[in-house]
């Protein structure tokens, strides 16, 4: 109980720091998760520079939402990222006007493994992993994508991938498991078939 | 392939971040757009307005329930008596009032003032369930249920009055009674011990009565004369004690009882009343 106190504290502060214009919280809201929400985008749009572009419109438009408005939809400045996140990758595809999935093996925009200091053979495991990955995710629908990525990549909650989505704590979990089903079914056939 | 498995293969895409050098530029840009709208570092002062608002708004919610929560610990604690006995056999609150005295009941260690409160309280539960029964809006077909529920409480509150009052009288009997004298003299008090005296009790011989304090009680000092009486007599003034009361309060309990059953609600409250009276 103490830890879940500490933490709204915390959020409570950074919220009034930045909507006191202070540019320090902001590098810490930066630092802590651009990370995060580059892979998000990154795995549902499959395009990585892309990704870097609309990272950035995510933070700006973040910035200029606390400005401008009591953070009442979100219950952590985490949610509310990802909640922008989301709109902004809906309005990047009703730009380009297409919802389907793009492969993440892409000729054009090949996937880049770009933490240079990790060991080789952890490098080999991870490429390998990738590839698997890569081409049975964009397959799924978009909905257990987003879970699969927020979940189990990103190390989200339950409670916030229910406060991001608008569904409740027991959807989100139905949601995963199906979504867990899907993908292992993808993979399975992929390694039968070699 | 198991989830286990599978979600292992998931958590190692957390590898998968952005360049290190494009982090680096993104900030400043960032930095930039954002200075233009204002963006400055705070002060000392503005940051520790902040983590007291901060903190404030973290603690207010659970300092304002934990707050009501003693509030009303408190003056439920105080109060609900009050407010409880005031409720009905048909009220929502009555379980609550039914609650509260066995509650208070159980604080009684005195084995004849619990049983004098039980008997109080039963009377006053018979007296509320024979007004609630008189009033026409509660009882009518439609409530018939109801109705006969309470007319089985009533009895049950009525044997509870009963054997209560049976168990005070016994209990007086054994430590407290009055003898008539041989003699003509009023204020003399004979002494006769009883099978329960405390520690006082001086038993003489075997052939001589048992010898206690008692007393009387038209006297605020206790006298003692020592004399011998005859057992028998000092028996039979006991028996015709306990016998009158408790044949009073049961007669007039049995007609109160008569009366609810012929459903003269109100000749059977007065009779209830009188029970209460003479319990006090």
């Amino acid at each position: 109980m103490s830890n879940g106190l500490i933490q709204k504290f915390k959020d409570k502060k950074i919220i009034s720091q930045l909507k006191s214009h202070d540019k320090e919280a902001f590098i810490r809201v930066y630092d802590e998760n651009i990370a995060d929400i580059y892979r998000f985008v990154y795995f549902k749009i499959g395009h990585p520079e892309e990704a870097h572009d609309l990272t950035s419109m995510i933070f700006l438009k973040t910035w200029n939402y606390i400005q401008n408005n009591q953070l009442e939809s979100s219950r952590t400045l985490r949610a509310l990222l990802y909640k922008i996140a989301r709109n902004v990758i809906i309005d990047y595809y009703r730009d380009k006007s297409t919802k389907t999935p793009v492969s993440l093996d892409d000729e054009n925009n090949p996937i880049e493994v770009v933490d240079n200091s990790i060991d080789p053979q952890d490098k080999i495991d991870q490429e390998a992993d990738l590839d698997l990955i890569k081409q049975k995710l964009p397959l799924l629908k978009e909905e257990y994508r987003e879970v699969i990525v927020m979940k189990f990549v990103n190390d989200l909650s339950l409670e916030e991938i229910a406060d991001i989505s608008g569904k409740k704590r027991g959807n989100i979990r139905v949601l995963l498991h199906r979504a867990l089903i899907a993908l292992r079914e993808l993979v399975e056939e992929e390694q039968t078939k070699k | 392939m198991t989830d286990r498995y599978l979600i292992s293969k998931l958590n190692n895409l957390k590898n998968v971040k952005p360049e290190a050098s494009w982090l680096e530029s993104n900030r400043e840009l960032l930095l930039t757009q954002i200075s233009n709208s204002g963006a400055s570092q705070l002060s000392a002062w503005q940051t520790f307005i902040i983590n007291l608002q901060s903190f404030t708004k973290v603690v207010y919610q659970p300092a304002v329930v934990l707050g009501a929560f003693v509030v009303v610990l408190v003056f439920g604690g105080l109060f609900s008596h009050q407010l409880f006995t005031q409720a009905k056999p048909n009220d929502s609150l009555y379980i609550a009032r039914i609650i509260s005295e066995k509650a208070k009941l159980g604080t009684i260690f005195n084995t004849t003032e619990r049983d004098r409160l039980a008997v109080q309280f039963a009377t006053n539960h018979a007296q509320d369930i024979t007004a609630v029964l008189a009033d026409p809006e509660f009882n009518n077909e439609n409530n018939q249920v109801e109705v006969a529920r309470l007319n089985e409480s009533f009895n049950k509150e009525i044997d509870t009055v009963k054997t209560k009052i049976g168990r005070l009288a016994g209990t007086r009997s054994e430590v407290k009674t009055v003898a008539a004298l041989s003699t003509n003299n009023d204020d003399a008090v004979v002494s006769i011990a009883s099978d329960l005296t405390d520690d006082q009790g001086i038993q003489l011989s075997e052939n001589k009565p048992i010898i206690t304090e008692i007393v009387l009680e038209n006297t605020s000092q206790t006298e003692e004369i020592i004399s011998d009486i005859s057992e028998e007599e000092a028996e039979e003034v006991k028996e015709v004690e306990e016998t009158e009361e408790t044949t009073d309060t049961d007669k007039i309990l049995d007609e109160a009882k008569q009366l609810f059953e012929q459903k003269d609600y109100n000749s059977a409250l007065n009779k209830l009343k009188e029970v209460n009276e003479i319990i006090k």
